[in-house]
């Protein structure tokens, strides 16, 4: 052990002092084994990316071609176009409402799950499954025949004198359909969340428990504290997702974005925009809008973290 | 180093054989190779490959490779193969669109085509291919004719003590009749839909003889004072939702992409169904032999012009980027002409254009076919003319302003009907202005 950690740096520098001309070639060989990787990394992510970029300051229209236009698309957005803040204000209040509700059942869950009752296994499987399939349609299919008129909120609901209400063609009650999805779809921050209380030292439970303290003692003062990394990374990627969020609306409200724009998600826009139009060039320019709004956001976040996530230093325990 | 050659050798050997069997795909040319892309049914998928298997059957060197899909993704993937310069050679194309796609120099004419036989138009009326014409030239080759249409269930009107009206109904009397369907049934009047954009148009064709656009297709094609006539319209539509008789815009809007199964007329629920003439078929399917319906003019205005006018369902039309157009054109005139591949189709797509065709046809027809196949014929002696295509800013217009902004604001109350006209004028106007 201590004879190879000591040879090996003293092999290294060999190497490197008589293999400096072969060492392009070397790495030559490497870059060949991703090629696919990065063939298709170019072809399908970057190079559209860079394209996106261009075609956001033209007019390009898919049947047309495009003119550079400069700051027009922007002005479009921002000062010109009604649906486009609606798309905003739609994907604001979904993202307000349904990342913080996703992430409190996954951690509710989570606690529940982290015990070892009998049978814990299974309930762990059942309650992952629906983020398995989760962006999936056939979840969204089912979503929309939950909350049809036959379906089985208004059937529960009349078992309480409630008459049935077409969920997803009312302005105010649509969008709550696909935040209560996005809640039940917790199983990936769930597990998540599990692996970190499963890091959380035993010790400090029983000594708490010595101390009288109580569960949700134990829950603000232990578990919470030493949770916040897993949270701060649960909350960047649940607010990246629901920014990005198009399938869910894409199936339940028919893509329309019905009724009155309040499913219209800013991602689902953008898809209209581009291919429904085939306003490219300006689709370009939308979503670059959400990268920058996307980076931003995570950028504050990451800033404010230092003021509540808790990392643990080997001194800590 | 001699590790290195080794390991260029092998890397070369992959490359080649990623290559290989792209550059054996070269050498044979033979065979003629149609690419065609269509949007429909099940039972349209079903028929029109039929039709291209009894196609190649009788031209072996012909090998067609056919994508379907629905409406929307059929429009998605077009899009995407237009910007590739990649289109297939023969596309299902619609009214709708194929004055954007003409402009935007995507589409082939077909009239040299037509002179030069391959297309055989003996058996086919002038006022059946104007609709495809754009700027004198046809793009777009009709599949069948096609009409608006109420469907009405023969039945329930009958159990409500109503006569059928006479085809030169008005708003007036459709309102009375709803009515009383609604009070006599406890059902709708009719399914919904009457807030779609063919009713904005419509309006304008009844009161006016004019259109929502202007000729030249960069303006409204009437004036403000006849703002007024769409107003009383949305406000008739208003007071039937009201008084129960057709389904609140909730409904609607909850229940679109539903399939023809759940339409209210297949299940009942309603008396009537607004929708086009070749959509006949499909609901009667739905519903049973055992019912009986019948198709029916789309109400006028009082002391108005007919609203019915003949449309070409949809139209065949042969890329810009076609290797092989004169082999598309043949097969558009075997999909017309050929009695046999007809008679697998059975007027699915409409009423067939060619009267040999059509005579052909008249003997096998079930009930569905043959009311549509009458109500059209009705629809001859009783119309508009078709208005010019749909100008390129119609897709716009009619999903970010007319039902975003105008009808569906409206029909949840959020403005009245004089507001919501008005608004509509002013940003269709600049749309076209563009």
């Amino acid at each position: 052990m201590t004879d190879s950690a000591l040879r090996l740096p003293r092999r290294a520098s060999r190497k490197r002092k008589e293999g400096r001309s072969r060492w392009g070639e070397n790495n030559l060989a490497g870059y060949l084994f991703i090629s696919p990787w990065l063939i298709a990394f170019f072809a399908f992510a970057f190079i559209p990316m860079v394209l996106s970029f261009a075609l956001a300051f033209t007019d390009y229209h898919i049947l047309r071609g495009w003119n550079f236009i400069g700051l027009d698309n922007f002005q479009r957005m921002f000062y010109n176009d009604v649906r486009y803040w609606r798309s905003v204000s739609a994907t604001v209040k979904y993202v307000v409402f349904a990342v913080p509700l996703r992430l409190v059942f996954a951690l509710g869950v989570a606690m529940l799950l982290n015990t070892n009752r009998r049978g814990v296994a299974f309930y762990r499987a059942a309650f992952y499954a629906p983020s398995v399939v989760g962006a999936s349609v056939a979840v969204a299919v089912m979503w929309r025949e939950v909350f049809n008129r036959e379906g089985l909120v208004n059937a529960i609901l009349g078992q309480f004198g409630q008459s049935s209400i077409w969920w997803l063609g009312h302005p105010d009650y649509a969008i709550w359909t696909l935040i209560l999805l996005a809640a039940w779809q917790f199983g990936s921050p769930m597990l998540i969340f599990l692996a970190g209380l499963k890091q959380i030292p035993e010790q400090l439970y029983e000594s708490a428990s010595i101390d009288g303290a109580n569960g949700i003692q134990k829950f603000v003062r232990i578990t919470l504290p030493l949770l916040t990394p897993v949270i701060f990374f649960n909350l960047i990627m649940q607010l990246i997702a629901g920014f990005m969020t198009f399938t869910q609306a894409f199936i339940i409200t028919n893509g329309s974005g019905r009724p009155l724009d309040t499913t219209l998600f800013y991602a689902l826009y953008v898809y209209k925009r581009g291919f429904e139009t085939y306003e490219m060039g300006y689709a370009s320019a939308m979503a670059w809008v959400m990268l920058a709004v996307i980076a931003l956001l995570t950028a504050i976040v990451f800033r404010t973290s230092s003021h509540w996530v808790y990392y643990e230093t080997d001194e800590g325990i | 180093m001699m590790k290195t050659k080794k390991g260029w050798l092998i890397t070369l050997l992959v490359l080649v054989a990623m290559i290989l069997p792209g550059a054996a795909a070269l050498g044979q040319d033979e065979t003629v190779e149609l690419r065609m892309a269509w949007w429909g049914s099940q039972t349209r998928h079903d028929q029109t490959i039929a039709v291209i298997e009894l196609y190649k059957e009788q031209n072996p060197n012909v090998e067609i490779i056919y994508e379907f899909s629905n409406w929307d993704d059929h429009w998605t993937k077009l899009a995407t193969q237009a910007a590739g310069g990649d289109l297939p050679d023969i596309i299902q194309h619609d009214y709708q669109r194929i004055q954007e796609w003409v402009t935007n120099d995507q589409l082939l004419p077909l009239d040299p085509f037509i002179e030069s036989g391959v297309i055989d138009v003996s058996n086919i009326a002038e006022a059946s291919l104007a609709g495809g014409r754009v700027n004198e030239q046809l793009y777009g080759f009709n599949l069948g004719n096609n009409s608006e249409t109420f469907i009405i269930d023969v039945d329930l009107l009958e159990q409500a003590g109503i006569e059928i009206p006479p085809i030169d109904w008005t708003w007036d009397d459709f309102e009375e009749i709803a009515l009383k369907i609604h009070e006599e049934l406890g059902i709708y009047a009719i399914g919904g839909n009457l807030h779609y954009s063919e009713h904005w148009k419509g309006t304008y064709i009844t009161c006016c003889d004019a259109y929502a656009y202007n000729a030249e297709g960069d303006g409204l094609g009437y004036t403000e004072e006849q703002d007024q006539y769409f107003v009383d319209y949305l406000n008739l539509i208003k007071d039937l939702i009201d008084a129960g008789a057709i389904p609140p815009i909730e409904e609607t809007i909850a229940r679109t992409g539903l399939s023809v199964e759940d339409a209210y007329i297949v299940t009942q629920q309603a008396a009537m169904e607004y929708g086009w003439s070749n959509m006949l078929v499909a609901v009667w399917n739905a519903a049973g032999e055992d019912r009986t319906f019948i198709e029916h003019s789309v109400p006028s205005m009082a002391d108005g012009y007919p609203r019915n006018y003949i449309k070409p369902s949809m139209f065949w039309s042969i890329s810009k980027n076609s290797d092989h157009p004169e082999e598309a054109a043949k097969f558009i005139d075997f999909f017309t002409n050929s009695v046999e591949a007809n008679e697998i189709m059975m007027a699915e797509r409409g009423v067939p254009i060619s009267s040999a065709v059509r005579e052909a046809l008249l003997p096998q027809l079930n009930p569905a076919q043959q009311a549509m196949f009458d109500f059209l014929g009705a629809v001859e002696d009783y119309n508009s003319p078709i208005r010019p295509p749909d100008p390129v800013a119609h897709g716009d217009i009619n999903s970010n302003v007319y039902l975003a902004q105008v009808v569906e604001p409206f029909l949840y109350g959020q403005m009245s009907a004089e507001e919501a006209v008005a608004l509509l004028r002013q940003e269709a106007e600049i749309l076209l202005a563009q």
